[in-house]
Order: structure tokens, then sequence, then C-alpha cells
């Protein structure tokens, strides 16, 4: 590309006419399309560059006579805006209309700086050194309320007499107390699900086994023994810790239906469909001789086929 | 035609208060500069969405800061200062309102702006960092929507929330952490709240800034795409400046937005459900609308099982994500016309219309639950 300089010597075929006093940029292209030439004193023109046969240290040469320049029209100043009044990017990268150099001198104390990239390294170090001592505080200060140890205290739900069917899923809801950090114990209402399990029921559930519960150091807390009609399954659905509901399906009759992500559980808590890796998680369970039942709040995490006890 | 801004005598009190600060600053070359900024081709109602989403953004801030001079983010208050927004403090309905319905705005003008960038192969070199910073910005905005969305702390917020942090608990190995991280603790409770609500108000809010930023810087630095045909004579004669014509049209585009929100507030009020707590009784727990079509995603059979879990929760919105990183480095072809991409365009359409049906089909399943 042709880089006419400002305040270059204008020539035509067959005189000097004048020098270049502003350049004109495409600027969707980024390219020199005219030049502005001062007549010596009887005005300025604007040359395109296809009339620029060539470009020299300080002289610009045109194709054209001078008597053919002359009769182009005024330049009007008003048609165009400088390049500091609009956004034109890497301007810089495609144009150099500046004459030289504009140099700045180096500060004399500057000069006898030897080490330079010491002193950059030293920079980083120093940022480093800071920067360290402040990362484990401030992940373990972040990280104070993640673990927190199980509660296995029993906590009374209701009562069995309000279940009048076997092997149907009813709702006991009861209120638990919680503390988080500096906050007042409070009191957040959770659901269980309990049913009185007929043999068959009983049998698909503990397969013949007992089942134990232990405690974050793997002692046991508590079995429930397979012959006992009472089952209590968490209310956290094992796909994603939605809630499931004891529903009529169209098809399977009654079952546990999660309304989130539709997975479907029979009264033993098999997934019968849906996304739910694995079955519904049954809780340690007793009920009094008046028929106070009591349950380990317990939750397990979601969407794993192990029971993995969180809570 | 742009007249030449240099300054006259100034006259009255505001133009010498203009003109001190222009000897200064260079302000009227600053202001120059902001508006002179050619666009090939012309202006067009499809680039509006970028400065539609700075308005969102704009008045997102500001409702969100009044919201803050009554909200109470603890477990036991956050609840009760939201009713008390919206039922006792004058207008709290309005700001609270304009605040819900411009998050939605704003992940739909966000959608709107990846698509018309994506169709016009604006993502291409040499804009790559321009869609690299966008995409964060996308992820912000999502990051915005979900903790915001607690903060009422209903059982919609108290459920999004339980389910969308689970999701996070399946990421390979470092899962339990990052959701224990986020929750502060086991299951949501305060400290969850705590967390979402230094999120919200600080974390992504600066993010946001100097991303955004750094956006508009990269898009500067770069300068518009243009259109996608048309011979460079053609764009040429078509070009005209940022302002006054864009310009107007985004004004445009903002007024029809802040209306759509404002109407939204006004007619279709923030009504919370119940306080938050682990039992959601008979709501059935959805997420917000923009995030039905993946809540339906997951009730696939192909995503059900652990590892089927782990597909659906993580694989597929990181692979996505991935996809949209790589993409303008993959895609080097520069052909920009999106009629002559047709990979690209059944792309797009294949996915706005499984965002649709599923959406839809959600929205069907509603009534088979109760």
């Amino acid at each position: 590309m042709l880089q006419p300089k400002l305040k270059s010597k204008v020539r035509c075929t067959d005189r000097d006419i004048g020098e270049v006093t502003k350049v004109i940029l495409d600027p969707l292209s980024h390219e020199i399309s005219h030049i502005v030439v001062s007549m010596n004193g009887s005005g300025e023109r604007q040359i395109e560059m296809a009339q620029v046969q060539d470009v020299m240290e300080d002289r610009v040469e045109l194709r054209a006579p001078a008597s053919a320049i002359a009769a182009l029209p005024l330049f009007q100043r008003h048609d165009y805006v400088t390049t500091h009044e609009v956004e034109i990017s890497h301007l810089e990268d495609n144009i150099d209309v500046t004459p030289g150099e504009v140099l700045v001198p180096f500060p004399d104390l500057e000069k006898d700086v030897k080490r330079r990239t010491f002193f950059m390294n030293f920079t980083h170090v120093i940022a480093f050194l800071i920067g360290l001592p402040m990362a484990y505080p401030i992940l373990r200060f972040l990280m104070k309320p993640m673990y927190m140890p199980f509660d296995n205290d029993w906590l009374m739900v209701g009562n069995v007499s309000k279940i009048k069917q076997d092997d149907v899923g009813v709702q006991f809801q009861y209120m638990k107390k919680v503390k988080e950090a500096y906050m007042p114990e409070a009191e957040v209402e959770k659901s269980v699900w309990v049913l009185k399990a007929s043999p068959e029921v009983l049998d698909k559930v503990y397969q013949d086994k007992d089942q134990e519960f232990r405690d974050a150091s793997g002692r046991i807390i508590w079995i429930n023994k397979k012959d006992f009609p009472y089952i209590a399954f968490s209310g956290k659905c094992p796909h994603l810790g939605c809630a499931f509901k004891w529903r009529q399906h169209k098809t399977l009759g009654q079952v546990f239906l999660c309304p989130c992500h539709l997975s479907i559980y029979d009264a033993t808590g098999s997934v019968l469909d849906g996304p739910a890796p694995r079955a519904l998680d049954a809780l340690p369970i007793r009920v009094s001789a008046g028929g106070d039942v009591e349950i380990i709040d317990m939750e397990f995490k979601a969407g794993v086929k192990s029971q993995i006890r969180i809570i | 035609m742009q007249q030449p801004t240099i300054s006259n005598e100034p006259v009255t009190a505001i133009e010498k208060i203009v003109a001190f600060l222009d000897a200064r600053v260079g302000l009227k070359e600053i202001q120059a500069k902001m508006l002179n900024e050619p666009i090939p081709g012309g202006s067009r109602w499809a680039y509006v969405f970028g400065s539609i989403l700075l308005f969102i953004f704009g008045m997102q801030a500001l409702t969100g800061i009044l919201l803050m001079f009554y909200y109470v983010p603890t477990a036991d208050h956050a609840y009760a200062s939201t009713q008390y927004i919206i039922h006792e403090v004058d207008y709290g309905w309005f700001l609270l309102g304009y605040h819900f319905w411009g998050s939605s705005a704003m992940v739909v003008c966000v959608i709107a702006h990846m698509s018309q960038v994506f169709l016009w192969g604006a993502y291409k070199p040499p804009r790559e960092l321009l869609w690299l910073v966008g995409l964060a910005l996308f992820g912000i905005v999502i990051g915005f929507g979900f903790t915001g969305y607690l903060l009422p702390w209903d059982q919609r917020a108290y459920w999004a929330t339980t389910v969308g942090v689970e999701m996070v608990d399946k990421v390979p190995l470092l899962g339990d952490f990052l959701a224990r991280f986020l929750k502060g603790g086991p299951t949501p409770g305060q400290m969850t709240l705590s967390r979402f609500f230094v999120i919200h108000v600080m974390i992504l809010p600066a993010a946001l800034m100097a991303l955004a930023g750094l956006h508009l810087f990269l898009f500067r630095v770069a300068a518009p795409a243009g259109p996608f045909s048309g011979t460079s004579e053609e764009i040429k004669a078509k070009t005209d400046y940022f302002f006054p014509r864009q310009i107007w049209k985004d004004m445009v585009g903002m007024a029809v937005v802040f209306a759509t929100i404002c109407g939204l507030a006004f007619w279709e009020p923030v009504v919370l459900l119940e306080e938050a707590t682990p039992d959601p009784g008979e709501y059935h727990p959805e997420p917000e609308w923009y995030f039905l079509f993946y809540f339906q995603l997951l009730r696939l059979k192909i995503f059900a099982g652990e590892f089927g879990q782990f597909m659906g929760a993580v694989a597929l919105p990181v692979l996505f994500m991935i996809l949209l990183v790589a993409l303008p480095f993959f895609d080097k072809d520069p052909e920009r016309n999106i009629f002559k991409r047709p990979v690209a365009l059944i792309s797009w359409i294949f996915i706005m219309a499984m965002i649709a049906i599923f959406t839809v089909s959600s929205v069907i399943n509603r009534e088979f639950l109760d």
C-alpha cells in the first residue's frame, strides 16, 4: 500500500502543485483512499489514490497534469472527522502518516539499572508470598460449615393410628431442630413416609436380612428387624433430592411418585420407572407400646447407586 | 453527515463547564469516539441485543440495590422481608416484580444476542476472544438466575436450589466437595442462603462488570463484523456510525424491553409460595421457565441411573459449553453467510427446537402430576 507522508511535495506530470496536508482513510478497508493537497494558496483539493503514480521519501507523483487537479472541486473539510474522533480499530497497524518517530528521553536514573529481570521476578515472588498465606485460610474459612457430625437422636414423628391400610404410604410430618453456625436453634418441617408392610413387602425390602445402621465411626446404632412391620422411607428422592408423594398411577397402581423427574417406586421402595439410580432409603424406625413412631432422621446422597449418609 | 466537533466560544454556564472539562480530559473527543463507530453495512435491528443487555443489567443493579434496603438474607427473615417488600413497602411489588421479570428478560436477550452472533458468523476470527468473553458472561447470567432464585426463601426457591446443587454433586471426584462448598453444609440452609446472597450481590456483579467492560473493549478493538453478505462496495455505501441510527434502534429496543418488563411486573406480580422447608407439602418443585427444558430433559430414561445422571447433569452441559468455546477455533471457514453454512444453521434450529419441545412437554406434564 502506498503511504504518502504529510508535508510531502506533490508533483503532477508537468509541475509541482503544492504539498500533502491531509490523508483520508477508508474506515472499513483501513486503506488510504485520498490525499488532500494544498495548492500553494489556491485552496485544497482531494485526490484519489488511483491518481497517485508513486510515493517517494518526500515527494508524491501524480498521473494527471496540474490543470486537471486544479479543475477538481475544493476539499470540503466538514464532510470528515479526524481519527481522534472516530473509533477505527487497528488504525496504527495499517497506516503510517506520522512523519518520523516521536521520542521521549529515558531517565538518567534508569540507565544504570542492570538487573531489570531480577526486579521483575522479585515483584512476582513478593506477590506470591502475599497470596500464599492467604489461600489456605480463605479456603478453611469458607469450608467451616461443610461437614458436620451426624445427628443420631430419635425423633417422634406421629402415631401408627394414622395408618389405616397395609402397604400404603402415609406421610408423617415432623419438626426437626437445626442449629447452623451462630444462628439460634431453629425448627424446620420435614416429612417421612411410613407404611405398615405386609409380609410379602417385608420380604422384598429386607430380603431375609436385618438392616443395620451405623454412625460415622462404623459403630452399629440400630437394627431394623426383618419381621418388624413398620417401614419408614426418607422423604428425599434418591434421584436429585426432591420430595416424592404417594399417588395413584394409571397403569402401575399405587406408587411413590416424584413430581420432579418422574421417578416411580413401589411400596417396597424399589424403582419401577424413571431416572432414579436406587431404591428409596429406609430409615431406622421404632414404635412404642402406645403406637408412637420414632425415627432417626438421616439423609443420603442423591443420584448414586449406593447409600452414602450425609446427615 | 457528521459535523466536526470543534467547540465554539462557550456562552452559557453549562457550556463553560463542558469546555472546562473538555480542556482537561478531552470530553468531546471521548464522546465523539464513543458515538462515531463505523458500522459496516449500516445499523440494523438485529444488532440491538448487546445494548439492551447492558440496559437490563443497569436496571437489575438499580432494582437489586433498592431491594437490599429491606431484604434480610437470613433463614428466619428472608421470607418475611420479601413478603414485606411485596405487601408493605410502597412500590415494593413493582421493584421486586421488575427485578424478577428483568432476570427473565436477561436470559431471553442473552440467547437472542448469542444467536445473532452465531447466525451472522461473528464469532469467527478475529473475534474469538470476544466470543469467549461473551460465553463467560452467559455463564454469569445463568449464575445470577440460579443464586437469585433462592433469596426469597420460599418453597420454589428452596427446591430449585436443592435440585440444582444436587446436579453439581454429580461432577466426578470434586462433586461432593463443590456441592457442600456451595451449600455451606450437607443440606440447604442458612449457610446456603448466605453464600448465594454474597455470590448474587457481590461476586457476580463485580465479575459481570469486569467482563462486560472487557467484552466492549474487545468489540471496539475488533470492530463490528457487519453483514454476512454483500460486496465491499455495497457494505461501504450503507455504512453509518453508531450514532444516530443504531443508537435510535437500540433505544427503541430498550423501551420495548422496559415496557414489557413493567407490564409483566404489573400483570404477573411475584407471588411467593409457603416459606422454604424440607417438606414441600403439595407443591411440585419446578425451576424457572427458562430451565424447564432442561428439567424435562433430566426426566428422560437415557439419563437414568448413576451414569445417566452424570451424563445428563454434568457431561451434557459441559460438553455443550466446550463445543461453544471451541467453535471459533475449529470453524475457521471465513464464510459468514448463514445460508451457506448448513451445519451451523441446522444445529441452531435443532437446539432451538429441542428447547421449545422440551419446554412445552414439561408444561404438558404438569397436568398429569395432580
